[in-house]
């Protein structure tokens, strides 16, 4: 059957939370990749200083996002309160206590850098391996806040988290390698630059193994295959996220790294590669988001589909029951 | 709270025992022909907002053409013994009564959604704002003004909404209302722990089924079979 013709997917979750999940990425493993430079000894390397920066104001953003889809979020407070009982409340503490080791170390690096007293150092050490288990906490936390989602079997995997992860990693390399590219600029950039490209290739050959088998996982069982078949039927899913987000970039940072004087061109190849990466992180969260559908009711060998929630009623028709 | 409250009243010399319900649902398929009046009189009776159904409708088919065969099947919050949307609630809102009945408590949920992507019946609801039945801007009528101020108290814009098998009525004594609208007699409302009760009887002899139970929820609203 047309899963568009039944209509049974998820319309509660849409842009605010998909924004909210990619910037929780990109957050995470920015910081992943600047503190873990920092702790082998990258303290003044650029990825570093970007990947500490980018972590504290993408998550603060993120947290913003998502309580504009709150209904009441006034009551956020509340979760925060019994941080044992859901993953949502987990998420808060995980997500708040990274933002202040974030924010700690970025403010840390940026008065004193990597010119450190011992002392200090071994302080910045403490900071940076506890932000990373927190920052790796966040990446997880954005695909374990959907597998854990009963009513949707399509997220109801543990390919989820594995699929958010390893994005996370690639939209934070390429968060950073875009900053780079733009910011630092400079001709002594291209030697990190062709390296990092290498590193993101690497990670994006990673998404692409995992998003495979997330669907082929999906496809095995009837509830999420309408919903992968659906994902795999979205232009922006097929050309936006696997072409433009993953095969591209990919293609662009191989060249990157085996051509100096390609990932010399700072405007041109990596910048345009790390952009077509991000908004193809952004893409997979929303098409994952939107394709998420209610499983089909059985009883007396009878399947009962079910038309979704309507999200704002359209004039004329709120007297129709949904059948 | 324990199971089991003592009731101080003494009939004949003797102390009276009173349990504490755990009320459930029994849906008999072969009776119910998809009219809709439980959708309605649970409309009306908890003044639900445009686009919301505690209260709904699925038709299925099966069979081939032209040996197919329709059927109805009523659906509303199953009031599972292990509710999913419970598990998930970061705030607390979700609560489960002594009685078994899962209520949402409207000053302690903070909107999140959570429970409506764990609920795998899709019982719940949020409403977002309310909006009018009509078309083109008017002004709402006066029964959509007085429904409006009802569900405000009741429940509220923003937060997650379900069936509570009518907590108000039951409370006065009364079957929930899409109990009482179904002219088929297809609902029947009663306490599963009581072996003498009619719900109880009906799951037991005609075979009683719960939606997927495969989803592991424990769902307190059971089906007589269609066939």
């Amino acid at each position: 059957m047309n899963p568009e013709a039944n209509g049974q997917m998820q319309r509660e979750w849409g842009w605010w939370i998909a924004i909210y999940l990619f910037l929780g990425g990109i957050g995470g493993g920015a910081y992943t990749i600047g503190a873990t430079n920092w702790l082998i000894g990258d303290g003044a390397e650029a990825s570093t200083a970007l990947g500490l920066w980018i972590g504290f104001p993408a998550l603060a953003i993120g947290s913003i996002c998502l309580l504009a889809d709150l209904g009441s979020p006034t009551r956020a407070i509340l979760a925060g309160m019994r941080p044992g009982t859901s993953w949502m409340a987990r998420g808060f503490w995980i997500i708040s206590i990274f933002m202040i080791l974030a924010f700690v170390h970025f403010v840390l690096h940026l008065f004193t850098g990597a010119s450190e007293t011992a002392g200090g150092q071994s302080l910045l050490n403490i900071i940076a391996v506890a932000g990373i288990v927190f920052a790796v906490g966040t990446m997880a936390y954005t695909g374990i806040l959907l597998s854990t989602s009963k009513g949707i079997p399509f997220w109801r995997s543990g390919a989820v988290p594995v699929v958010f992860v390893v994005s996370a990693l690639v939209t934070g390399h390429f968060t950073i390698m875009l900053g780079m590219a733009l910011g630092f600029g400079g001709q002594e950039m291209t030697e990190p630059l062709r390296i990092m490209a290498l590193e993101a290739a690497v990670l994006v050959a990673l998404e692409v193994l995992a998003i495979v088998f997330f669907l082929q996982a999906a496809f095995a069982h009837p509830d999420p295959r309408e919903s992968a078949e659906r994902i795999l039927r979205r232009r922006s899913f097929v050309v936006g996220y696997f072409l433009l987000g993953l095969a591209v970039p990919l293609v662009l940072m191989i060249l990157a790294y085996r051509s100096a004087a390609v990932a010399g061109g700072y405007l041109t190849t990596i910048p345009l590669g790390a952009a077509l990466g991000l908004v193809g992180g952004l893409i997979l969260r929303q098409s994952v988001l939107v394709c998420g559908a209610l499983p089909t009711l059985n009883m007396g060998g009878f399947e009962f589909r079910r038309i979704a929630r309507p999200k704002e009623l359209k004039p004329g028709i709120g007297l129709m029951p949904p059948t | 709270m324990s199971d089991v409250m003592v009731d101080a009243t003494v009939n004949h010399g003797s102390t009276v025992e009173m349990r504490m319900p755990r009320y459930g649902m029994v849906i008999d398929l072969k009776r119910c022909y998809g009219c809709y009046a439980c959708v309605m009189a649970c409309k009306t009776a908890n003044h639900t907002p445009p686009g919301v159904f505690w209260a709904r409708l699925l038709k299925g088919e099966m069979g081939k053409f032209p040996n197919t065969v329709r059927q109805s099947l009523p659906v509303l919050c199953m009031q599972c013994e292990e509710p999913s949307c419970l598990e998930v609630c970061p705030t607390g809102a979700t609560v489960k009564l002594d009685d078994g009945v899962v209520i949402v408590e409207k000053d302690k949920c903070m909107g999140c959604k959570y429970c409506m992507m764990a609920c795998p019946y899709g019982a719940r609801y949020s409403v977002e704002k309310w909006e009018s039945y009509f078309p083109d801007g008017l002004p709402l009528s006066p029964y959509e003004e007085f429904t409006k101020k009802a569900w405000e108290e009741k429940s509220g814009v923003g937060v997650a909404t379900k069936c509570d098998f009518c907590r108000d009525r039951v409370a006065d004594g009364k079957d929930p209302a899409c109990v009482d609208a179904c002219p088929a007699n297809a609902r029947i409302f009663g306490d599963l722990d009581d072996p003498d009760s009619e719900v109880s009887w009906l799951i037991k002899t005609y075979r009683g089924e719960v939606l997927n139970p495969e989803f592991g929820n424990k769902p307190k609203v059971y089906y007589l079979p269609p066939r």
